[in-house]
């Protein structure tokens, strides 16, 4: 009777748990066949998972420069985030150990403050940005997308590292201070290298979220020497090159190093942030 | 008064440049290494939103350059009165409404069903964070593959299989349907996000709890109720605050996926940028952020009785 019952539920769950895997995969099932499926193939009806004929052209066009712009895209995208995140990771460093442990008239305002930016959202900033990046004569420069997303990540970048700052103690600053160590040598020779996992998880984030960004993009953009990866592959929507295989290996590749990179850290991510986490 | 209070700041600009002791140098070097932060988030955050403002005001002629002619509350007026903006705001709510109901119930059901220990439950997890994690970019292209009128499954399994429907139907680009999938791709795009935080709040629950409610002989269903949703209140009313936040002002993930959901995200941005009526444009972002204020507020009042 017991074991009868235990039997059901272990049914019961892994019935769920394979619904939820399911859910969860289906959408890239479709990518990953499609990328490697050949173009005639992809109409067929009924439609098929397992590709009957798999093929690689499709990734082969994607980097060949005279057939797809990918490569361009791809190398705008990696460029802007990874000098984004560097960035965000060197202003909240000093943003953050500033309101931690220094003491100065305003700081809990300031640290408050920072966080109430969560309030503004994209859309509330994207017609009075784009004016002042007009009127700066950044248009169409991928520093104007730069300087956006390193604000766009700056709250949550200073929220995490101020959290992990608090679990270094104070004292190991202390001793290399009478030890005759700077504030600031105290920040490069002890802060950074005792919090590199919090660096890391940080620069990843905004690394994700400046690679993610569409908005900014664009508006600010309109040459497609300049185009950032989600800019880029939406403008070829409507275009000869919108071929669906060609798309979906593309839209594999543009997946695959976020993927890559957040799987890195997930436990870092997940375990240490409750609120204010991620920033959309 | 006011010359009491400058002799009274006096000192601290002097310490400011010219720093004595410790306290003071650390003080000094504290604004030094916040000064970054402030400077940039003052151009460009606090700055746009005062500049949008003052663009709401003004009517914006062709490009940028040649500067706006005060208008007055005109632009406020128009959006106002204009039923298109109206239905606009009906359909951001429907939106934000189910998504934020939809992503926060599906993160709880699965984080009660992923909290306890079988095999493989590392790689679960990884599975179910997946749609948060991909870059919308690479994902709606698959979504829009799955949902083809001509040859998607979705009409295949819904036609041709379950015969659920006579006719295949064009998911995503028919403004009758469009919505229900931006929907759809939504919850299953942010319900992660909510797993995540209440999964990481169950582990938290002290075992005793659970354990002391099994002797005195309660099951799945009364420890639930009474053990597990009380202690996840908080959190399931923050997430539920988070993304009605997120999702009021919610833009990439529906434009991306359709250009036939028209939430006010999407009716200011052709507005301005399709349109060129910048003025309008910014009035209509205003107005959006007033309505999203007074909903946080009243929340916070009555539900989370801050």
């Amino acid at each position: 009777m017991v074991e009868k019952k235990s039997l059901r539920k272990k049914i019961l769950f892994w019935g769920a748990l394979i619904a939820v895997m399911a859910f969860c995969l289906f959408p890239f099932v479709m990518m990953f066949s499609s990328a490697f499926k050949l173009s005639e193939g992809q109409f067929d009806y009924p439609p098929k998972i397992i590709p009957q004929e798999i093929t690689f052209q499709h990734f082969k066009d994607v980097f060949n420069p005279e057939v797809f712009p990918y490569f361009t895209f791809f190398k705008n995208s990696l460029m802007v985030a990874s000098i984004t995140a560097g960035l965000s990771v060197l202003v909240a460093t000093f943003g953050a150990y500033s309101f931690t442990r220094l003491k100065y008239k305003g700081q809990k305002l300031i640290q408050r403050g920072v966080l109430f930016i969560y309030m503004f959202a994209g859309i509330l900033l994207v017609i009075p940005l784009f004016q002042i990046v007009v009127n700066a004569g950044l248009y169409d420069t991928r520093l104007s997308l730069i300087i956006t997303y390193l604000v766009q990540t700056l709250p949550v970048s200073l929220y995490m590292l101020g959290n992990y700052f608090r679990t270094i103690p104070e004292s190991i600053e202390e001793a290399a201070i009478i030890d005759g160590c700077s504030r600031v040598e105290v920040i490069f020779k002890i802060i950074f290298p005792l919090s590199a996992p919090a660096l890391v998880s940080v620069f990843i984030y905004a690394f994700m979220i400046a690679w993610n960004e569409y908005l900014f993009a664009s508006v600010f953009l309109t040459s497609e020497g300049n185009f950032t990866l989600p800019m880029g592959l939406n403008s070829l929507f409507h275009t000869q090159h919108y071929i669906w295989g060609r798309m979906m290996a593309a839209s594999l590749l543009t997946a695959i190093p976020v993927i890559v990179l957040f799987l890195m850290v997930e436990k870092f991510i997940s375990g240490g942030l409750t609120f204010g986490g991620v920033k959309e | 008064m006011g010359a009491e209070s400058k002799t009274d700041e006096l000192p601290f600009f002097k310490s400011l440049f010219n720093p004595e002791t410790k306290s003071q140098k650390e003080a000094r070097l504290g604004y030094f290494l916040i000064f970054p932060t402030v400077a940039l988030v003052t151009g460009v955050i606090l700055y746009p939103i005062l500049y949008n403002l003052w663009l709401s005001l003004t009517k914006v002629s062709l490009g940028p350059s040649q500067g706006g002619e005060f208008v007055g509350l005109a632009n406020y007026i128009d959006v106002v009165s204009d039923p298109q903006f109206w239905g606009a705001m009906g359909t951001t709510l429907i939106y934000t409404v189910t998504t934020v109901a939809g992503a926060t119930l599906l993160g709880l059901a699965v984080a009660l069903l992923l909290n306890r220990e079988f095999i493989g439950r590392a790689l679960a997890r990884g599975v179910v964070l997946l749609p948060y994690v991909v870059p919308i970019i690479s994902i709606v292209f698959a979504w829009k593959y799955l949902f083809n009128p001509v040859f998607g499954m979705a009409n295949f399994v819904l036609v041709d299989v379950l015969h659920l429907l006579e006719n295949p139907v064009n998911w995503v680009e028919s403004p009758q349907y469009a919505l229900w999938m931006a929907i759809f791709f939504e919850i299953w795009r942010a319900f992660p996000f909510a797993f995540l935080m209440i999964i990481a709040k169950l582990q938290s629950i002290p075992k005793t709890y659970y354990e002391a409610a099994e002797i005195d002989g309660a099951n799945w269903w009364q420890k639930t109720l009474k053990i597990t949703l009380p202690q996840l209140k908080f959190v399931i009313a923050s997430l539920a605050l988070l993304r009605w936040i997120w999702n009021f002002n919610k833009f990439s993930e529906v434009y991306l996926l359709s250009k036939q959901v028209n939430v006010v995200s999407v009716y200011a941005y052709e507005k301005a940028f399709s349109a060129y009526q910048h003025g309008q444009g910014a009035a209509i972002s205003a107005t959006l952020f007033l309505i999203l204020i007074s909903f946080v507020l009243l929340y916070v009042k009555k539900v989370l009785k801050w």
